[in-house]
């Protein structure tokens, strides 16, 4: 479900109401809550993501909550200004081709690259330099030696390059023997 | 940066990255062709990644008169885009986990963009100077290149330059740098050295004495050759020559040990002194880029196990290489056989322990992986105690450690039991080599064959065995060899790296002493760019008057904090001039000049010593009376003469704590002692409550009087004193004049921010 703040910043909310409060609503019942904006995403001429909400289209840049713990769903969508435009809980709630293209976004915003195997892992002085074999192929990176993988809750790991690239392992028992020799210190 | 550096950098690019060290030579030909200042190549960067998000390689180029897209080595130029200055419009670039992409769409805006590349984090650094250039471009704006090759090879290598202290390729390089830390102390180090060889080459002679006297005395004397009282004084010869042997031996272990230990920590000592007094010349920008605790391990730990491996690793492992060489030639000069068969299993040991040992090293990184994590927990459970009882989350905590704990156990356990088995693994191994020796030498002892070699004499073969025990220390020694030298040159590399930096703001030579500062500022046409590209004060021009209290304000980010920092030298700018009295900052003598700047920062940072110390720290020879009177200008001496122990009381976290309006008022009492003529306030009264801001602002208005003030303040209310206020906005100066003057201008950025300010107070 998209989703826009419905109370301005500042404002209460009271869980219940007092006697006099709840004589009044029983009079005049509360005005139902406006549905919320429907929320439509395509692709433009620009190559950018457009977010199309209620009169407002703009591009957006997506950012994910839980971009390991729960990354099919939460997505900020977050203007070039860094404000939240909108917010994607459940893709599924969106249109078929707002699905395509945000997942087409997506595709490219969380890209990282994951290992499928291990040549080598070697120090270096103070760098802990890696080749691993990708799905776009061969990579050489640098972590510090104090730079460990980091688990992630599916249990995969995730490793941070000096430079900022992240290199997942979606399930490290899956890699040949080699590879998993080679990350023996680095992975429980 | 220095030719060396740039050096470095392609070094580390060709070494760690598979990307080429510079833009292609047939593309750089290409675009340059003209040879005009329009086809300058002004800035690249390399794109790795293509619309599928496969590898690729793409160059952007920006030349005098071009945007030039290429593909591969460029020699296609069929594939080529290039997009003159003039049609360049929005510049986006969107960052994601790994991928970024960067658009530049058309000026005339229809739509799709002219240029789309992608690309990793490691191009992120290239491509973004590259897109504020494009970014420049479309402002209409003056573009500031550097030289384009450097600014990439700088880019691309940064990260892996800062996160590795030397590229070094010769371990042995850094170990010949550090020995050469010895030459003040050779004198002590050929003695100690000497004495050391002594004690290898006596060691060598009891062994030989006993055999001597078993086979030229007590034989003779036991088969009746010889008369034991023709003998006896031989006898006891040898004897004493052994005693007066070991007697001399242990004379020079001690002076061996007592002058290297006293070199090694003479070493260390230098190497402590030159590196903190470097670090005292290096530039902020230094700083910034290095965490605190590393520095300071490298000036504590570092350089203590540098002491550790010059005080016992260098002589320890040469010696016990020398032994083993001098005791594989004694006893295969004694016997040819014998000696072989101990001799050859000596070089397969030292291999074993060269594996173990790499296998250890891997264990340890496990255990150094397990005990991080374990330390994790309690560097967030400890000072964050308040909070774990606040939530109840004490239980939680527990297991979370002893789960931790546990881990640990079972890495150091997997440790001790590779380690417990390997090494009297080998001692069975040396043993055995021992009990061959004994098989082979016994037919010969006792004459009951000759096929394995001439008759042997009791003598020598007790001192063969004698030898042979010698193997034992030796070997055990070259075990930790490989640990030494790595931990020693690691610690090397760090210090070595601090050493090796060059300070960026330095004292020109000659520089100009002004005694005494007027406190005249003029910036003029200033820009400055921390990375040399994006500038962060762009175009800067004012000129504040000697006394004047100059407020400082704009939205964050906008650069006031950078202003400061180009006031006070910690950086150079990188266009225009600040002049201080009529003379260009970079001319005045950096030292001097800032003896006579006081800064009081947001903040305030107190060194670990009494209040006294710390009020005194800009002026050491200040009398007491003026530290008491400096005190009472700031507001200060009345809660300090409330102190257990008054001006003496010590501060600091092994000390007392003071709050943060306390440490505020010492650290302007601190400036008040030190009397500058420039003064700079940033934001001094940020983090405290009403009544302590309003001492704090009494102190100020006292401390201001007199001198050239500049003050950083968010809340407009502090600056109400200033004789003129800056508006600094993205690095401009957008606005200038007094609170009436700019309230005046109902849509000028300071009306807004009062606006802001008051509607918040208001709320409240």
């Amino acid at each position: 479900m998209t989703r826009r703040f419905a109370n301005p910043p500042g404002s209460t909310c009271s869980s219940a109401p007092a006697p006099a409060a709840q004589a009044s609503a029983a009079k005049n019942p509360p005005l139902a809550e406006p549905e919320p904006a429907p929320l439509s995403l395509e692709k433009r001429r620009d190559g950018r993501l457009w977010a199309l909400l209620a009169e407002r289209a703009a591009p957006v840049k997506l950012r994910r909550c839980f971009p390991w713990t729960f990354p099919e769903r939460y997505i900020s969508l977050q203007t070039d200004d860094n404000v939240e435009l909108a917010f994607v809980s459940d893709p599924n709630d969106l249109s078929p081709a707002s699905r395509v293209a945000l997942a087409q976004a997506l595709s490219e915003a969380g890209f990282v690259f994951v290992i499928q195997g291990v040549h080598s892992v070697k120090e270096d002085f103070e760098l802990r330099c890696f080749e691993v074999e990708t799905p776009q192929g061969r990579r050489a990176f640098q972590t510090a030696l104090d730079a460990w993988p980091r688990e992630t809750p599916d249990g995969g790991l995730l490793i941070e390059d000096v430079a900022g690239d992240v290199f997942r392992i979606e399930d490290p028992t899956t890699l040949d023997e080699r590879s998993r020799e080679l990350l023996w210190e680095l992975v429980d | 940066m220095t030719t060396q550096q740039r050096f470095d950098d392609r070094h580390i690019i060709a070494r760690y990255t598979d990307q080429p060290t510079q833009l292609p030579n047939t593309l750089r030909a290409a675009v340059s062709e003209d040879g005009g200042a329009a086809s300058r190549i002004l800035a690249y960067a390399m794109a790795d990644l293509d619309e599928r998000l496969s590898f690729a390689q793409s160059w952007l180029v920006l030349s005098g008169s071009h945007v030039v897209v290429a593909s591969g080595d460029g020699s296609d130029t069929r594939s080529w885009r290039r997009v003159p200055h003039g049609d360049v419009g929005k510049v986006d670039l969107t960052t994601g986990l790994s991928c970024h992409v960067l658009r530049v769409c058309s000026r005339n805006g229809d739509g799709e963009p002219l240029i789309e590349l992608r690309f990793t984090h490691r191009q992120r650094r290239s491509m973004e100077g590259l897109a504020f250039l494009l970014e420049q471009l479309e402002k209409g704006l003056a573009l500031q290149t550097r030289d384009a090759d450097e600014a990439y090879v700088e880019s691309v290598a940064q990260p892996i330059r800062e996160a590795q202290a030397l590229v070094s390729t010769r371990q042995l390089a850094v170990v010949w740098r550090l020995l050469d830390y010895l030459k003040p102390y050779k004198i002590r180090v050929i003695c100690g050295m000497s004495a050391a060889s002594l004690v290898t080459l006596l060691a060598l002679v009891p062994p030989f004495l006993t055999g001597h006297l078993v086979d030229h005395v007590i034989r003779p004397v036991q088969d009746g050759q010889l008369r034991a009282t023709a003998v006896v004084h031989v006898a006891w010869l040898a004897v004493v020559g052994i005693a007066v042997v070991q007697a001399v031996s242990k004379l020079c272990i001690w002076l061996r040990l007592r002058l290297l230990a006293v070199v090694g920590e003479l070493v260390a000592r230098d190497l402590r002194d030159e590196l903190f007094a470097h670090l005292q010349l290096l530039s902020m920008s230094f700083f910034s880029r290095k965490k605190t605790g590393s520095l300071i391990t490298r000036v504590s730990s570092d350089t203590d196990r540098i002491w550790e491996f010059l005080a016992f690793g260098v002589v320890e492992v040469s010696l016990a290489l020398v032994s083993l060489l001098g005791l594989s030639i004694v006893l295969v000069s004694l016997d040819l056989r014998l000696g072989l068969v101990m001799a050859v299993p000596v070089p397969l040991m030292c291999l074993a322990i060269h594996y173990h040992g790499n296998g250890m090293q891997r264990m340890f990184t496990r255990v150094w992986r397990k005990w991080s994590r374990l330390t994790d927990v309690l560097s967030d459970s400890i000072p964050g105690m308040r909070v774990v009882k606040a939530f109840n989350q004490g239980p939680r905590e527990q297991g979370r450690f002893s789960e931790r704990n546990a881990d640990v156990v079972s890495e150091f356990n997997r440790v001790h039991a590779s380690w417990t088995g390997f090494w009297p693994a080998l001692m069975l191994a040396l043993e055995v080599t021992i009990l061959c020796v004994w098989v082979l030498a016994l037919p010969r002892l006792l004459g009951t064959s000759s096929a394995f070699g001439p008759a042997l004499s009791l003598g020598k073969f007790v001192s063969f065995l004698l030898y042979t025990t010698m193997f034992i220390y030796p070997v055990e020694l070259l075990g930790q060899v490989a640990r030494v030298m790595h931990r020693a040159t690691s610690s090397a590399q760090r210090v070595f790296e601090v050493l090796d930096t060059q300070p960026e703001v330095v004292d020109q030579p000659n520089p100009v002493r002004i005694e005494t500062l007027r406190g005249e500022v003029e910036f003029e046409r200033v820009t400055f760019a921390y990375d040399g590209i994006r500038q962060v004060i762009k175009d800067l021009s004012f000129k504040v008057h000697p006394g004047e209290l100059i407020g400082l304000v704009g939205p964050s980010g906008g650069g006031k904090t950078t202003l400061i920092n180009l006031l006070t030298r910690f950086y150079d700018v990188t266009g225009g001039s600040i002049s201080i009295d009529g003379v260009d900052l970079r001319r005045l003598e950096g030292g001097h000049y800032r003896e006579q700047v006081g800064i009081v920062l947001q903040e305030p940072y107190l060194f670990q010593g009494s209040v006294l110390e710390n009020i005194r720290y800009g002026a050491p020879s200040a009398s007491f009376d003026e530290v008491i009177a400096a005190a009472r200008v700031a507001n200060a001496h009345d809660f300090i003469s409330r102190l257990p122990h008054g001006y003496d009381t010590v501060v600091g976290e092994r000390g007392h704590t003071l709050s943060g309006g306390e440490r505020q008022r010492v650290s302007i009492a601190r400036a008040v002692l030190k009397n500058p003529r420039i003064l700079i306030l940033d934001e001094a009264t940020s983090s405290v409550d009403t009544e302590t801001e309003r001492k704090i602002q009494e102190a100020m208005d006292r401390l201001v009087t007199g001198r050239t003030v500049f003050a950083i303040a968010h809340r407009l209310s502090t600056l109400r004193k200033a004789s003129r206020l800056l508006v600094i906005q993205d690095g401009n100066l957008v606005e200038h004049g007094t609170h009436a003057e700019l309230l005046a201008n109902p849509n000028g950025v300071y009306t807004k921010l009062h606006r802001l300010q008051q509607e918040l107070h208001e709320a409240a």
